[in-house]
């Protein structure tokens, strides 16, 4: 973070002896063959993440005490996690509110817990956990195909809209003293939807994905949702992340063409990289599609740090 | 097509100034369409935040909308609020006309499991913990046999002030010297409640009993608060016996799940708890 390696000056393309595929003594073809589909991370990830959203369906249903609540708020074996943005939103509503003194032991620890949590994962949460993230996935194939067959054409926008939103939403928060975002929040709405019953917000819910299929892919969470912006702020520092091998790197983009945030692998061009190793930033949601797409294993989920230790 | 930084700068400011004009028109109207008519309906009758809770204003932003205090209901009184409701969405309330709070967790559950405590507990435990040092005191030698959590119980749903009921004297079937014969709210009315005759200590389905009466009298029979709250008095010049609420009334609703009538002749006016802050 402060030392960013994107001011640096890039380290120049690799010539040809240093490609990989020239030093296992194979074509570029035969190294960038398209590999058997594995999806390992992905099949991994989506377990966990309909894992997690069903555990809590289960808790409710037969009256378990493992997984309880929704995703806004919840109480895993007892322990309580209170998503991050909501208690913002409480704490700044009760700050100038004269109610500050009164939010609970519980809440600073569910607060506190996720926090830590994202300092240590970032975004993990967004592609791991997060309900609406998985429909979105299938939106954005769907807007993938339609753009490949020319049927609709991509718009984009500036990844720091974000940011106005998460800052807005503070805002509409205090000037309402209601936590309005929630109402609109589709995290919370599908979780609770799954788990107590349709809520009508679902048709809500329904126009995003239209909207997402149709005219801006994945805007909901690049642009607008201030849920993983909050944990793109947090997890800047993030120990959690994927680890590049500029030397294992045969500059195909195949990852980039993968990403669900395709701006945190910018170093994967030709030419752009200024380390030997980089790692993504805090957008990422460290989904895995990168790792599994990769010819060369150029990209990999470390922790930061451990091979010191 | 190949930004420039320029253009790129220059149309962050333009969806971002989309964006905050947005943001001002949802919040706007949100925050409006909510202090107008948000309030007004958490006042209906029959329409009751669960025990324990503080003031509407702060309840709307502190509830954090997770549905602990749903999940742990044993009866499922406790509902969260779709848009439709007019209520803030995701809140909890009790619709006692459908499913009552019978106070059959004994404990204030709900209350307890309140991670941001807009479901308050502080009055509960104080009253819970007063009442077993009057026991004490008043029976001084100590009983190896007494349970302390009956005292308690006692004293923490006595505590609980959802609302007050009231009687339509119109409707009411004591009130014309009717009696009640049958299935107050018919063979398919879903609603559980442990009663106070209840052998089994558990909720069992209001349309599994079949009552008796001479003169109407279930929604005093049935309370799960008892003579605090509402008792047949002989009133009138011919001193015939008519419920009354008594300041003892939780609010809990109980006795307008099972009044026999058409539309309950005994409602529910929600009151807001005293904040605790």
């Amino acid at each position: 973070m402060f030392n960013n390696p994107k001011k640096k000056s890039p380290l120049p393309a690799k010539s040809l002896k240093e490609m990989p595929h020239y030093k296992a003594g194979i074509t570029y073809k035969e190294w960038h063959k398209p590999k058997p589909e594995t999806n390992k991370w992905r099949n991994i990830r989506w377990s966990v993440l309909i894992a997690v959203n069903g555990l809590f369906v289960v808790s409710y249903l037969f009256g378990l005490s493992i997984l309880e609540g929704s995703l806004s708020g919840s109480r895993a074996l007892g322990f309580y996690l209170i998503d991050t943005y909501n208690a913002l939103q409480v704490i700044i509503i009760s700050l100038f509110d004269g109610h500050f003194a009164a939010l609970t032991i519980n809440f600073w620890i569910g607060f506190s817990t996720i926090l830590i949590l994202s300092i240590f994962g970032g975004r993990t949460y967004c592609s791991w956990v997060c309900p609406y993230h998985l429909l979105a996935e299938f939106a954005e194939k769907l807007h993938n195909y339609f753009v490949k067959k020319k049927k609709i054409k991509e718009h984009t926008y500036s990844i720091y809209l974000r940011f106005v939103f998460w800052i807005g939403f503070l805002f509409v928060a205090l000037f309402t003293k209601n936590i309005v975002f929630e109402d609109i929040n589709p995290v919370g709405i599908i979780s609770r939807s799954l788990i107590y019953g349709p809520s009508l917000l679902l048709l809500w819910i329904g126009a995003l994905l239209l909207f997402e299929i149709a005219y801006s892919k994945r805007f909901w969470c690049r642009y607008a949702c201030p849920v993983g912006a909050t944990w793109a702020i947090t997890g800047k520092m993030a120990m959690l992340d994927v680890k590049f091998d500029l030397d294992k790197c045969g500059y195909c983009r195949d990852c980039q063409e993968v990403c669900l945030v395709p701006h945190t692998l910018w170093f994967v061009e030709k030419g752009k990289a200024t380390q030997e190793v980089h790692f993504t930033d805090s957008d990422c949601t460290r989904c895995g599609l990168c790792i599994d797409i990769c010819s060369g294993n150029a990209l990999n989920f470390t922790i930061k740090g451990m091979d010191k230790i | 097509m190949k930004e420039t930084k320029e253009s790129s700068r220059r149309k962050f400011i333009k969806s971002a100034g989309i964006a905050l004009a947005g943001l001002t028109l949802l919040g706007g109207g949100i925050g409006y369409y909510k202090s107008v008519d948000g309030p007004k309906f958490t006042r209906k009758p029959n329409f009751l935040r669960p025990p324990g809770a503080i003031d509407e204003e702060t309840f709307v932003y502190a509830c954090i909308k997770c549905g602990l205090c749903v999940q742990i209901c044993p009866v499922e009184a406790i509902k969260l609020a779709d848009i439709n409701k007019g209520l803030n969405y995701g809140t909890p309330y009790i619709d006692v006309r459908e499913q009552a709070c019978d106070f059959s967790c004994d404990s204030l559950q709900c209350v307890e499991t309140c991670p941001t405590a807009v479901l308050n507990f502080k009055p509960f435990e104080i009253a819970g913990g007063n009442a077993i040092e009057k026991y004490n005191k008043e029976h001084k030698a100590t009983n190896p046999g007494f349970n302390p959590f009956s005292v308690q119980i006692v004293a923490m749903k006595s505590r609980v002030r959802m609302g007050k009921a009231t009687i339509n004297k119109e409707t009411c079937l004591a009130y014309h010297n009717k009696g009640f014969n049958g299935r107050p709210r018919g063979k398919d009315f879903k609603g559980i409640y442990r009663s106070p005759d209840s052998q089994t200590g558990k909720p069992s389905p209001l349309s599994e009993k079949v009552f008796d009466r001479k003169i109407c009298n279930l929604c005093v029979t049935e309370c799960p608060i008892g003579d605090n709250a509402i008792v047949m008095l002989a009133s009138g010049k011919e001193a015939k016996l008519r419920p009354q609420v008594l300041d003892g009334c939780t609010g809990c609703g109980v006795c307008v799940m099972v009044c026999p009538t058409q539309q309950a002749s005994i409602i529910v006016e929600p009151i807001e708890e005293d904040s605790h802050v």
